[in-house]
């Protein structure tokens, strides 16, 4: 583990950054060019000898100008290459390939490296200075013409002035972005005092970090420059912009806290910061920490890239969080919204994070603290449900995609190459990770928090929280010692530091395995009770072989109810012990009458009738307290998990009885959850919960049940008229909990069946009688939520239409009851027109429902509706929902064009939103999968998504990732199967002086790349017919390469970058050859893109000319054959390639026909081969990350 | 004394001018001045019966009066005179009796009423005596029961003391109220929505035909979030009035909520006792910070050259 740092941080610059100046004045208008320009200058101290080379980050900036302390400076501008991370030339389209490339690519321009692509040449004059560690200025000017990332510009086609037209810029970005609108040291770690200034139109407000100090006009009167001053120290990522025609609101409560909305939104504004002021006065109670800004600004933009971004002192938000008094349901999702903005005040924009590894830290802490509030705010029923929430996505995601690691460790002597090999994408950086995979890193990071709570209890954690505060705000106030602005940046280690000075706690183990490790665990309980020694017998089994698990060992907690009270039982998990013994407290048979304790004390009546006369237990519950990252799938009696739901006051335990209850459908069930449904006071969630539990439950008894169509009575009972039942109540929501309630109850009952699996009629008339009685005149609140659902319950109670031929959907063939929902969609639908709801969730509801119309064959399949509601211009809920009718409509009809079009939206979308939903959409139903075959799976379209992820999404990383998630979707790690057969490559082994036809051409297929679900490795590589699968190791194996090479860049005097990549094209372009081969190797095309993932190796051997490859074979001759094989092989393979060594580059030829049996085999073979290997690698430097050559120690192998 | 008063028809008009111009409209009054007036006529005609060219306002204001109260106490004695006699209307030799009791020689009247030179006076203008209007008679009036002496006044209109049957039972069934105005409603949007649709641009659904179902074709706005997050007008009226009168036995009725829900309510609460500005402490911290936020600070002047801020550290 990473854990040197413990004596401080570490810049990876030979200079310290103290105070940077950015200024943006518009020349140009800013609006209508969009256009930007401005300076920066940077203060910076070196802290080397002779510094004679600045690496910054500036990524689509043009540079006109720089000079070093008033010197005419050098600067040579990089081609950035993530702006096509593989050269087009390039025919090679494997997923493996490109990820490799793609982290190389990340690495070289990685500020927390010390890289850069804006490198600056000291001008030599000044390089003497540097013997007496003088301060240098750096001043560059700069212009962004439209940039694509970094500001967005949101300007409606209106008529009017741009402020008329509520035209507006703001920044944004996924992590450090800041590079893509001025140069900087675009790192999380690198901490300096800012002066801001931006120039606007007089009619425009620039919200920006720090203190607004003054405003001034310009001469000529008709603009204003904002200067902003931040003197807490602060990263560049965490600086933001935001500039538009803002209304002003001074918070009520806080005056020095300053909201901005867009024009006409100031009375939503009013009502939405309404409450502001509890979560500062909870977090600052909670921290004992007063917020560390001197200010706080919350800006409402509209198209916003994330609903939330936090940063130093200003948080942008989305403007669709904004709400009138009269909604209920956006009331709190916008309160947890505020509150994570302001939970990362104090975690990841005030305290910073050392690198990227320390990133959970950060968002733990937040999260967890935010947590906190949601427990205060919202109740300790809603706090435990969020967590079960959470901890059930966090499993569900890893058991199906593989473990999410916390602490990724990449340096030291000791690790493996690739912690996580189950996953398409490098977690080494943040812009490579997969946004779904980010959500989740985040999700596991609070809950782990929360673990370490359970641990050193909350006291504890608290005031480690306070001591990283004060220690960072003490460092912060040393203006002059920038040395002990470290003070503020969080790293593992240190964390874990303070929280063993505070707690005297080890928490050693709990680290160890949550956060060094990934995977959950995953339980299977069943018990058995022994009458005779009245004792119960547990037995609890683990399942940590398949992918996203993990062995657990140590305690757990078990509960069990029983007659004479609730008792905790501890139990040790241990590596072979799978049985527990636990004796019962209670004699089975029961005392008549006499009331059972439960946990919290409360003794209630129990009609113990059902339960088993020989035994004392009602219910048991495996860690109930949810201290362990875990499934646990539990087997007791539907009579026990029935107790379970009525008389556990846990939330967690009626949810989890709810869901075990969908197994038996018996009558007792059914009474049990509509004593649950009926009970007030019962919390909500598990109520709603109860009535989806309830329609299954039905529908398997079908045959048996009696009475109305369930839960139809029970809301007549609840929210109907007494004197005709059949109508609804006038609305009145005052009540939120029968509101839910009552939104959801016809949602679950349009589930339910017949015999003939059809929704019965009565149900169906039921829901349209609530549509046509419904009344909202007298209600405080808008219906518009409920009006949604019951067009959601109406799309719930469609069935397929029976059809006799496959006619053509016509009017006149269309079904009475369809018919009656038709006509009540058109009315919703028209009528939204006319009057809109809040956030359009009728229309959205609407466009659901026809799509269920057209998907169950009762209006003909058409997406041209859809696709004018997914129009730019539309509420963007409306356009999500139209955009995922229509990816839905391209699966179902196999539809080219359709999928052409959305990714023409992809690519020119204005809403960057909108185009990573697109992405994000099509990977979660895609057209087709690498599984089957399609005609949608063409050439085409690979080199579309290939080009897309290439170079189309070099401006958003969080677009490039969904690109690189849709096409593994799509096609998998390796090669995609529709594309023509690549010639035969004859491949030379020069070494052992023979030709070898290309292995994996010539017959089998090889076992597979390191696929995330094993089972699946198998299937998809069987239609494969080349493997290619080093990549996905070799990857990240230039890990230790790359930390050392931190110490060495500056020193390097490699050629200048931007040289070798523009030689490099050339080179490719002329192929083969051209450069003396100086080394003997392989000469394969593939190894050639392959060795991208090499280009730590061989940064240093650019002196030598590169070898471009020769034939396009495109063959992968190494195979990392291991399909199935369980990760711990896994690992100590990894762990032993740790030396630099990629093995089975050569031993392909040995392997074709063994492929299963050597996979044992050559994590001893590499040892041997590791030279050749290493050898090989440096030959194959044709890539354009490739651009940096830095002697690499692992050279001297 | 000729040209004091100009006699006749002109003094007539010029006094119904002033009258009516004067006086109020109330139809009393101006019955009262009609009589006057002409009475005023016949004291100006009889004057000049005897030779008078003018007359002095006093004197004919004076003589006018003298022929009023003349007239009235021959009317008044009459009427004594009959009641009298236990009768209630006059007759002809009541005011024969009174006339010769205020020492009138009535046997000159038919030779004065039927002298040569006389001048004959218009009817005056009809003043239209104010038309009492009958009273509404809703029913049969009942009559007296056998025991009621006849001469006993009538029973007043049935609807002033017992219910009046309308035409029809009003519809007091919650149920069909509700079915009416969800129908109405419903009828109504439908009519609204098919206007529109017919008037405008639409999509359909089906390709056979267009007509059925039709849909007003979504057209992008160029700004999407001000329609979909502002709350319609319609919406704002609703709230106007709950809140002023449902309001307060909403609040109370069920406060028994767990936790998600009580904190909205109570912050909804909280915001609906708000002044819309959310203004919560005093005005006067309210204005202070007004002054005190930097972003509402008046923007300043350049001097002369703009300062540099640049270099403070």
């Amino acid at each position: 583990m990473n854990r040197k740092k413990d004596k401080g941080f570490e810049s990876p610059r030979p200079y310290k950054l103290t105070h940077q100046v950015v200024c943006i004045n518009n020349i140009k208008s800013f609006f209508r060019d969009k256009s930007v320009i401005g300076y920066v200058e940077l203060t910076i101290f070196p802290t080397v000898m002779n510094l004679n080379r600045i690496k910054l980050e500036a990524s689509s900036a043009r540079i006109y100008r720089v000079r070093v302390n008033d010197l005419e400076g050098l600067h040579s501008f990089t081609n950035d290459p993530t702006l096509e991370v593989c050269h087009h030339e390039s025919k090679q389209r494997n997923l493996n390939y490109f990820s490799s490339a793609y982290t190389a690519a990340v690495s070289a321009v990685d500020p927390d490296a010390g890289n850069g692509e804006l490198s600056i040449k000291v001008p030599s004059e000044l390089w003497k200075q540097g013997d007496e560690m003088k301060v240098m200025k750096v001043y560059i000017e700069f212009s962004l013409d439209q940039p694509k990332g970094g500001l967005h510009f949101v300007v409606p086609d209106v008529d009017g002035s741009m402020a008329e037209r509520a035209a507006h810029v703001f920044s944004f970005g996924n992590q450090n972005s800041t590079r893509f609108w001025f140069p900087c040291v675009d790192s999380y770690s690198e901490l300096c005092t800012w002066k801001l200034e931006f120039t606007v139109d007089a009619s425009m407000v620039a919200v920006s970090c720090g203190d607004l100090v003054e405003t001034v006009y310009t001469h000529d009167m008709r603009k204003k420059t904002f200067h902003y001053m931040l003197p807490i120290p602060t990263a560049a990522p965490n600086i933001s912009l935001a500039v538009g025609p803002f209304e002003i609101l001074v918070d009520p409560y806080m005056h020095e806290v300053t909201h901005f909305c867009l024009p006409q939104l100031l009375p939503l504004l009013k009502q939405t910061m309404s409450y502001l002021h509890e979560i500062f006065e909870f977090y600052e109670e909670i921290l004992t920490c007063r917020y560390p800004y001197s200010c706080f600004k919350t800006v409402f933009v509209d198209e916003a890239y994330v609903q939330v971004s936090s940063y130093a002192s200003m948080s942008i938000f989305s403007t669709n969080l904004l709400h009138s008094g009269m909604i209920i349901d956006q009331t709190p999702v916008t309160r947890r919204c505020l509150a994570q903005a302001l939970a990362q005040q104090f975690f990841g924009c005030f305290i910073s994070r050392m690198s990227w590894s320390d990133e959970w830290v950060l968002k733990g802490i937040s999260g967890y603290i935010y947590g906190l509030y949601l427990k205060k705010t919202f109740g300790v029923n809603e706090y435990r449900h969020w967590i079960k929430e959470e901890l059930d996505k966090i499993v569900e995601y890893e058991l199906k995609m593989g473990g999410v690691l916390l602490h990724p460790t990449f340096s030291g002597g000791k690790e493996k190459d690739n912690p996580t090999p189950h996953l398409h994408f490098s977690i080494r950086h943040p812009h490579t990770l997969s946004w779904e995979y980010y959500k989740m890193f985040q999700c596991k990071a609070h809950l782990v928090m929360r673990l370490i709570e359970n641990r050193i209890s909350m006291e504890f954690m608290l005031q480690v929280f306070n001591k990283l505060l004060s220690l960072a705000s003490t460092a912060s106030s040393q203006k002059y010692q920038s040395h002990m602005w470290s003070q503020m940046l969080v790293s593992t280690s240190g964390f874990l530091k303070s929280i063993s000075n505070v707690s005297g706690k080890d928490i050693g183990p709990l680290i160890k395995q949550w956060v060094d490790q990934s995977g959950v665990v995953k339980f299977f309980g069943s018990f058995a009770f022994n009458r005779k020694r009245n004792v119960l017998e547990l037995e609890i089994r683990q399942d940590y072989t398949s992918s996203g698990t993990q062995k657990y060992v140590g305690p757990i907690k078990v509960t069990v109810q029983e007659l004479d009270g609730s008792f905790n039982h501890t139990l040790q998990i241990e590596e072979n012990s799978l049985k527990h013994d636990i004796p019962c407290h209670s004699k089975s048979r029961r005392n008549k009458k006499k009331k059972i304790p439960l946990m919290n004390g409360e003794e209630v009546d129990m009609d113990l009738s059902a339960m088993d006369a020989d035994s004392p237990l009602l219910w048991i519950r495996i860690d109930p307290d949810m201290s362990i990252l875990r499934k646990v799938e539990f087997e007791q009696a539907d009579f026990m998990w029935q107790y379970q739901l009525r008389f556990e006051r846990d939330v967690v335990a009626q949810e989890e009885a709810i869901s075990a209850l969908e197994i038996f459908p018996t009558p007792a069930s059914r009474l049990a959850l509509t004593d649950i449904l009926e009970q007030d006071q019962c919390f909500y969630k598990v109520r709603i919960q109860a009535c989806f539990c309830l329609a299954k439950i039905a529908n398997s008894m079908m045959s048996t049940w009696t009475g109305p169509p369930a839960m139809k009575s029970l809301f007549t009972r609840m929210f109907c008229c007494k004197s005709c039942p059949n109508i609804v109540k006038t609305n009145n929501f005052i009540n939120f909990q029968s509101y839910f309630l009552q939104k959801t109850m016809p949602v679950a009952m349009a589930l339910l069946r017949d015999v003939q699996n059809l929704c019965p009629k009565e149900v169906l008339n039921f829901i349209l009688d609530l549509i046509k009685y419904n009344d909202n005149r007298k209600n405080k609140f808008s219906d518009n939520y409920y009006r949604a659902e019951l067009i959601d319950a109406l799309t719930n109670s469609l069935t397929p239409a029976i059809s006799i031929n496959n006619e053509v959907r016509t009017v006149d063939n269309l079904n009475t009851d369809v018919r009656l929902i038709l006509e009540e969609i058109t009315r919703f639908l028209n009528m939204e027109k006319l009057l809109p709801s809040y956030r359009n969730t009728i229309t959205v509801s609407c466009l659901r429902a026809i799509r269920m119309l057209q998907k169950n064959g009762h209006i003909p399949s058409d997406p041209s509706l859809f696709k004018s509601y997914a129009q730019y211009g539309h509420f963007v809920d409306v356009r999500i929902a139209a955009l995922e009718a229509v990816i839905d409509y391209t699966r179902v009809d196999r539809s080219s064009s359709e999928l052409q079009w959305l990714l023409d939206l992809v690519q020119n979308d204005p809403v960057h939103y909108i185009r990573h939903e697109i992405l994000s959409m099509l990977a979660k139903n895609p057209p087709f999968t690498k599984a089957a075959d399609s005609l949608l799976c063409n050439e085409a379209l690979v080199d579309q998504l290939w080009k897309l992820m290439n170079s189309g999404t070099c401006h958003d990383w969080r677009l490039r990732c969904d690109a690189v998630n849709l096409y593994y979707t799509l096609f998998g790690l390796t090669r995609p199967s529709c594309l023509p057969l690549p010639e035969l490559g004859l491949v030379l082994n020069l070494k052992e002086k023979k030709a070898v036809l290309n292995p994996t051409i010539k017959s089998e297929q090889g076992p597979g790349g390191p696929e995330v679900t094993t089972t699946m490795a198998f299937t998809s590589t069987l239609e494969e017919e080349h493997v290619v699968m080093e990549p996905a190791l070799s990857g990240v194996a230039m890990a230790p390469q790359g930390l050392k090479r931190k110490a060495e860049t500056p020193l390097g005097s490699s050629p200048e970058p931007g040289q070798v990549m523009q030689e490099e094209p050339s080179a490719k372009a002329s192929v083969k050859s051209k450069f003396p081969t100086q080394e003997e190797e392989d000469i394969d095309m593939d190894t050639v893109h392959d060795s991208q993932a090499f280009i730590y190796h061989h940064l240093n051997m650019l002196e030598r000319p590169s070898t471009p490859g020769k034939e396009p074979s495109s063959v992968e001759q190494a195979m990392l054959s291991m399909p199935g094989t369980p990760m711990p092989t896994l690992s100590k393979e990894s762990t032993s390639s740790k030396h630099g060594d990629h093995h089975h580059h050569h031993h392909h030829h040995e392997h074709k026909k063994k492929k299963k049996k050597h996979k044992h085999k050559h994590k001893h073979k590499h040892k041997h081969e590791s030279k050749d290997k290493d050898r090989d690698s440096h030959a194959f430097s044709n890539s354009p990350a490739s651009g940096r050559s830095i002697r690499s120690p692992s050279l001297s192998d | 004394m000729a040209d004091s008063v100009v006699m006749g028809s002109g003094s007539l008009n010029s006094g119904s001018r002033s009258g009516s111009s004067k006086t109020s409209t109330s139809p009393t009054d101006n019955y009262q001045l009609a009589r006057r007036r002409t009475l005023q006529v016949v004291v100006s005609s009889l004057l000049t019966e005897c030779g008078f060219e003018s007359a002095e306002k006093a004197a004919m204001e004076t003589l006018t009066e003298m022929m009023q109260s003349y007239i009235t106490e021959v009317g008044r004695c009459a009427k004594a005179t009959c009641e009298h006699t236990a009768r209630s209307t006059p007759t002809l030799s009541d005011v024969v009796i009174t006339l010769v009791e205020m020492g009138f020689n009535v046997d000159t009247l038919p030779v004065y009423a039927k002298r040569s030179q006389r001048m004959v006076i218009t009817a005056p203008p009809i003043t239209n005596a104010s038309v009492v209007p009958k009273a509404l008679i809703a029913g049969q009036k009942r009559t007296h029961p056998t025991y009621i002496p006849s001469h006993f006044p009538e029973f007043p209109d049935p609807h002033t003391y017992i219910k009046t049957p309308t035409f029809r039972e009003p519809v007091s069934d919650y149920q069909v109220v509700r079915e009416k105005a969800a129908s109405q409603r419903r009828d109504v949007e439908r009519a609204l929505t098919r206007f529109m649709a017919k008037t405008g641009e639409t999509e359909s659904l089906f390709k056979d035909d267009i007509s059925a179902f039709p849909l007003i074709a979504a057209k992008p706005s160029a700004i999407p979030y001000l329609s979909a997050l502002l709350p319609s007008e319609l919406e704002l009226q609703t709230l106007e009035e709950t809140d002023s009168s449902e309001q307060d036995d909403q609040t109370d009725t069920e406060n028994n909520s767990s936790n998600v829900s009580q904190d909205d309510q109570s912050a909804d609460k909280e915001n609906v006792v708000l002044p819309p500005g959310g203004v919560v402490p005093t005005g006067k911290a309210n204005e202070e910070n007004m002054t005190d936020n930097p972003y509402l600070r008046p923007v300043k002047k350049p001097k002369g050259r703009r300062k540099k801020l640049k270099f403070i550290y």
